[in-house]
């Protein structure tokens, strides 16, 4: 099986966020761009299935400023995966989500792929849109926030569960599929030291993304904001156990009115 | 300007979604004072949710009537969406931003060539622009991003916004349009659904209160604490990553950066420290409690409101009053 798995660079989740001068957005001087939480699941998934399949390969792919893709590629070539593109795009596109889907749609035309996955990321923008409108572009069927992929080597043919508002779907589906995994696990492989040193090294294939109509649809950044700071909670003073959850229940439905 | 909205119907048990009710109450108010603001439903239960649609004042309501749609994979719908959408000639499609609708959302983008966002909890136009905000980065900030070329799709943020207050209308309903859908599409087939069993309490992402344990509950056994005043708030329950890596209760409640992301009205963390790792799954809560014995611990820089103590003690006290105030 030919997996592509797309791979987002993410700020470190102990980055501290400021916006730029102008407020318009996040500030990205000094931030440490990582392989993060969901994505490195996503890669921990496909060498899973490139294990159990003999005679597959991993392609990983990555779009944005050059300095952090290849960093999240190497992390991704010391894992195990086989081959690396980076996908250059103006930086206008990589800040919507639907420019990026077309960007990775240029990287993925370009290589083999039965599978492709993507990831979910809870330690950044946390869209989701990427795997829906990758689907469409690409004209396969997608589906996101799946858990328990597995290939069904009988009826070849991918099964997977879906957790959603409704209950627990499970599907099965023909290849090529694009999946957008919700499934994170809380252990991913690390790489070995050889493996990231040779890494280093590793070749990086590049693509351009399209650009888009000048006035075709899109998204841009108009406003980042820190909340104003936690200034830490206000601690209920109490005697007794039961008075503090007296307090507490006051101050909930009173002051907070959150308490139904 | 009266732009038209057409909101798309999430079902839910025999009606609509919660999330879909709050949609129509932002749709009426972009759509204008008396702008034109559609449904779309699918055909399975459609009785109950074009009532509801009417309800909450939504005068126009498409019925897919192609019973292939629906339990097909996310593309047949998303095209099914976009034609609806040509249709009724609108500016913005709005979906609830649930697993169905953040998921449908992009597709639905690229099918009837329009910009997009998930999750807003605020919108509004700005010219022929869209402004939408939106938590990011875990909750540490506040996104708004404008929406350009004058065709939108939108999934809105669960509990963020009312249910509209409208004149209830009896809505006409019309056939969405049918068009071919790619064999390709069809391919993936939907096995089952195991509903979730009713009385276990919302689903985490959908929750307005969430109580979440952690290691400080000592015992997989004591863990019952946090799901009698789960139960007693008729809240759902969720775990740090302690309490999931030890087996102690499944992965699926695990919120935090591996874990779910929740942004509830009120959520109260017990026996949880705070680590960044947590922190990044809770924190554009609307209102955090924690209850820890250590008042230095950091869920204590976040949290609104605190109690320094022990979970044994206080917990089950909480439990006792929450039962008491609501009279069960
Ligand atoms: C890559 C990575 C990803 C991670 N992802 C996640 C994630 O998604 N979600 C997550 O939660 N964690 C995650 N973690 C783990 C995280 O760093 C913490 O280890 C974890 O959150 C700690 O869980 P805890 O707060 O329950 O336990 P602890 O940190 O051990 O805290 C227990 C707390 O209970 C209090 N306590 C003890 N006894 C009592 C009592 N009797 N009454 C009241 N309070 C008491 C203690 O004071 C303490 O503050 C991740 C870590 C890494 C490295
Ligand atoms: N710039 C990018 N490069 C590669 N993959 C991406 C990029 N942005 C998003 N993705 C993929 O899309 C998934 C969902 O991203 P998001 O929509 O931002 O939550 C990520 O986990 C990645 O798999």
């Amino acid at each position: 099986m030919e997996i592509v798995v797309c791979l987002k660079p993410v700020p470190d989740a102990e980055t501290r966020a400021r916006p730029l001068p102008d407020g318009t957005r996040f500030d990205p001087e000094g931030v440490k761009f990582v392989l993060a939480g969901y994505d490195e699941s996503a890669v921990e998934q496909a060498l899973l299935l490139k294990e159990a399949i003999p005679g597959s390969a991993v392609h990983a792919i990555s779009l944005g400023a050059r300095s952090r893709t290849d960093e999240v590629l190497r992390a991704a070539i010391a894992l195990g995966c086989d081959s690396a593109t980076a996908i250059e795009a103006s930086p206008a596109a990589f800040e919507d989500p639907i420019a990026v889907a077309a960007g990775l749609r240029a990287a993925i035309e370009g290589l083999p792929h039965d599978l492709v996955l993507l990831g979910k990321q809870s330690g950044d923008e946390e869209e989701g849109l990427v795997p829906g409108a990758l689907g469409e572009l690409l004209g396969l069927p997608h589906f996101g926030f799946v858990v328990d992929l597995r290939w069904d080597a009988t009826s070849q043919r991918l099964r997977f569960g879906r957790s959603t508002e409704a209950g627990e779907e499970s599907w099965e589906a023909p290849l090529p599929c694009v999946i957008g995994l919700q499934q994170a696990w809380n252990d991913p492989r690390t790489a070995k030291l050889p493996a990231i040193l040779k890494s280093r090294r590793a070749p990086i294939a590049t693509v351009r993304a399209p650009t888009g109509p000048p006035e075709g649809p899109t998204s841009e950044p108009a406003r980042f904001e820190l909340p104003p700071p936690r200034t830490g909670a206000k601690m209920i003073e109490y005697r007794t156990p039961a008075e503090a959850a007296t307090k507490l229940v006051r101050i909930l439905s009173e002051e907070a009115k959150v308490f139904p | 300007m009266t732009p038209s909205v057409l909101v798309v119907g999430e079902p839910h048990g025999d009606g609509l979604a919660p999330v879909t009710a709050e949609a129509v109450g932002v749709a009426h108010v972009l759509a204008g004072a008396d702008g034109p603001v559609a449904g779309l439903v699918g055909g399975a239960g459609s009785a109950s949710a074009i009532r509801e649609l009417g309800q909450f004042g939504v005068g126009r309501v498409l019925r897919i009537d192609d019973p292939g749609v629906e339990g097909a994979s996310p593309g047949a719908l998303a095209r099914a969406v976009a034609a609806a959408a040509s249709t009724v000639g609108a500016r913005l499609v709005l979906l609830g931003g649930t697993t169905f609708g953040r998921d449908l959302a992009g597709r639905v983008a690229v099918a009837w060539n329009a910009a997009a966002v998930n999750g807003a909890t605020d919108l509004r136009w700005d010219g022929e622009a869209l402004l939408a905000r939106r938590p990011v980065l875990g909750g540490r900030a506040t996104e708004t991003r404008r929406l350009l070329g004058g065709r939108y799709v939108v999934s809105t943020r669960p509990h963020a916004f009312p249910v509209p207050e409208r004149p209830p209308v009896s809505p006409s309903v019309e056939a969405a349009p049918a068009g071919p859908v790619p064999p390709l599409l069809l391919g993936p087939k939907r096995l089952g659904v195991k509903a979730v069993p009713s009385g276990s309490g919302p689903a985490l992402a959908d929750a307005a209160i969430v109580v979440s344990g952690g290691r400080g509950v000592r015992a997989p056994e004591n863990f019952r604490l946090v799901e009698e005043l789960a139960s007693a708030l008729g809240a759902a329950v969720g775990a740090s990553r302690a309490v999931t890596d030890a087996g102690w209760r499944p992965a699926s409640l695990q919120v935090g950066q591996t874990g779910r992301t929740v942004a509830p009205q009120l959520y109260i963390a017990i026996g949880i420290s705070g680590a960044i790792q947590h922190l990044v799954g809770m924190m554009s809560s609307r209102v955090i409690v924690a209850i820890n014995n250590d008042p230095a611990a950091s869920i204590f820089r976040v949290a609104d409101y605190g109690i320094a103590g022990d979970l044994f003690e206080i917990v089950p006290a909480l439990t006792a009053e929450v039962r008491r105030v609501r009279g069960t």
